[in-house]
């Protein structure tokens, strides 16, 4: 991982959705080099953690995103990590309905946990299934628009999109957070048990020696 | 390599069956049904094949080094086989002989004494295993008895898509016949533990078990092996042997997989100050950086570290755990995790957040042979016997 560590946003970023919507796989393409040729990935158990960095106004953002397991039994673990995040990307699978109708379950787990002003945008995932397309498009953004999400379509595949996906989140929240970066003091969320990490917004991050790994 | 049981049967046999086919679909053997009646069976072929081995090595052959090796081999196996085929296995031996591996051709016998799964006694054991295996069918025609709508789907759902991810990449697992037997384990087990119901990562532990009961009936790697090419009674003999035993072991870590999933959290806890009596640098130091235990450790009780180490690993890791017995996936499981941490400490201490997080959940540990395992399995119970009856070092921060 070359990736550095010189950036001058950090953000945290979580990937929630239902289990087996292609969470893991848009977010984070190299994630396990091992497995890098290898459509089918295991499933994600608790947590898993991940960077992405891209560039906007000549200025580094830097993600953190927090992968998270789908399934329900994990939600008292996952959820800890909603603390703290600026951004979450809400992935469902375009050719299963059942887990479009959960993003209203997953949409009160952020409010219920997650900052008020989070920035969230839906992610209808495996767009290359056209064939097997279960939820129209146009539906998934007048919804998004309704509940004040962006709306993005990917397909893990080939690739398609899940570039802008992220470059939409991170510059949607670079924006919101830099116009407010004056009044926005240094006030990082404590944790009040032991289960969350918590991301400076600030500019001046620590930028460690020493980060490289692998 | 020093007790590298686990090739030696390929190596003595590949001279001597060179016409058979071994990279398609995989060779079942000769003696299966035999097998399968009574596994005990497999140490009478095992003698057979060791003699014959030993008749057929050329004279003179082989280094001084490599004779050695397979004289502690055939010594270690002799001892195990002594103590299996008694009339009334004595599992205080067995547990010592196992907890420094169990020779790979004799796992689907021994891992089952060890859980309990079959009986110590001799007379009862064919019985018993009969009646287990019929029983375990009958769980499954009465479970799928009304199609899949009979099926909870909310369990159903998960386990379905959760199966064609169990290994993905390996050809055992990608065969529609394993699948199938999978599904079948899993929700079964799931339904009769309503508590729990089926976590992600049990698919993981069941792994094992079925290479392991597999491994007895075929002559080739069971992760090349085809199941469809199995008889019916093979392969249900196979499922309902990983089933039971599978429950046995989760019997001991239930509560990794209830609500809330306080095992994990407790064992995390503890491993967490475990780590701080054992390595206090390492253990300020990922405090001083803001990680977390729960952020890294979490899957490693989860699954066993099974997402950190191969198969293989496992199998030989299991060989120890099933020695110390059941509690031991519990509680000399923390004591393995503290030290397959520890063994990083001076890397992890010039790490940063993101590089020990990184590091951590995608370790360099896929080439792992037995030996490093081994030295992990010392180095936990060395740290198990001083601190394990030391509670009061503990909860005390």
């Amino acid at each position: 991982m070359a990736e550095g560590s010189n950036f001058d946003y950090l953000f945290k970023v979580v990937l929630i959705g239902d289990s087996g919507v292609g969470k893991s796989i848009p977010a984070v393409l190299s994630r396990f080099t091992r497995n890098e040729f290898n459509l089918e990935t295991k499933s994600t158990i608790g947590v898993e953690f991940a960077t992405r960095s891209i560039n906007v106004d000549g200025k580094t953002l830097k993600a953190q995103i927090w992968d998270t397991a789908g399934q329900e039994r994990y939600r008292a673990i996952t959820a800890a990590y909603y603390r703290g995040a600026v951004g979450a990307l809400l992935v469902y699978d375009i050719s299963k309905h059942a887990t479009y109708v959960n993003v209203t379950r997953w949409l009160k787990e952020l409010r219920d946990h997650a900052d008020s002003n989070i920035v969230i945008m839906l992610v209808g995932n495996k767009s290359d299934l056209k064939h097997l397309r279960a939820v129209p498009t146009e539906e998934a953004k007048a919804f998004a628009a309704e509940n004040g999400l962006s709306f993005i379509e990917t397909s893990a595949l080939d690739a398609s999109n899940v570039e802008s996906a992220f470059q939409t989140i991170l510059t949607d929240i670079y924006r919101i957070v830099s116009s407010k970066s004056l009044e926005q003091s240094d006030d990082p969320i404590k944790p009040t048990s032991g289960d969350t990490i918590t991301v400076s917004h600030s500019v001046d991050a620590p930028s460690n020696q020493g980060g490289k790994c692998c | 390599m020093i007790i590298g049981e686990l090739e030696s049967e390929v190596d003595d046999r590949s001279g001597t069956h060179t016409a058979k086919p071994r990279y398609e679909q995989g060779v079942l053997r000769g003696d299966a049904q035999e097998i399968l009646n009574d596994p005990l069976h497999i140490v009478q072929r095992q003698s057979e094949s060791a003699s014959k081995s030993r008749a057929e090595s050329p004279p003179g052959g082989g280094s001084e080094k490599l004779m050695r090796e397979r004289s502690i081999r055939t010594n270690r196996r002799r001892r195990f086989v002594d103590c299996i085929t008694r009339d009334d296995v004595d599992i205080a031996q067995l547990r010592k002989l196992a907890w420094n591996g169990v020779p790979h051709e004799l796992r689907p016998l021994v891992w089952p004494l060890l859980l309990g799964y079959l009986p110590l006694p001799k007379p009862t054991r064919t019985s018993t295993l009969a009646r287990k295996r019929r029983e375990y069918a009958s769980l499954v025609e009465t479970t799928f008895s009304r199609g899949r709508d009979g099926l909870d789907q909310q369990i159903w759902h998960q386990i379905e898509i959760d199966v064609p991810r169990t290994r993905p990449g390996v050809r055992l697992w990608m065969q529609a016949s394993t699948q199938r037997s999978l599904e079948r384990i899993l929700y079964v087990w799931a339904i009769r533990h309503p508590a729990s119901g089926y976590v992600q990562g049990i698919n993981d532990l069941a792994t094992p078990f079925f290479q392991v009961f597999l491994g007895a009936y075929i002559e080739s790697d069971p992760e090349d092996f085809d199941t469809a090419m199995l008889p019916d009674n093979v392969r249900m003999a196979v499922e309902a042997d990983t089933f039971w035993c599978l429950s046995r072991l989760l019997d001991g870590i239930q509560d990794n997989y209830i609500a809330g999933q306080p095992g994990i959290h407790r064992s995390v806890k503890r491993m967490a100050e475990l780590v701080a009596r054992i390595d206090a640098p390492l253990a300020a130091h990922l405090d001083a950086e803001n990680v977390e235990f729960m952020q890294f450790a979490f899957r490693w009780m989860n699954c066993l570290l099974m997402r950190e180490i191969s198969v293989q690993n496992t199998i030989r890791m299991w060989d120890t755990y099933l020695a110390e017995g059941t509690d031991a996936f519990s509680q000399f499981h923390l004591y393995v995790c503290s030290a397959f941490l520890v063994q990083w400490s001076k890397k992890l201490q010039d790490m940063d957040f993101q590089g020990i997080i990184m590091f951590l959940q995608s370790l360099p540990t896929q080439g792992w042979g037995d030996h490093e395992i081994e030295l992990l399995l010392s180095e936990a119970f060395v740290h198990y016997s001083t601190w394990h009856n030391a509670q009061s070092h503990f909860g005390g921060r």
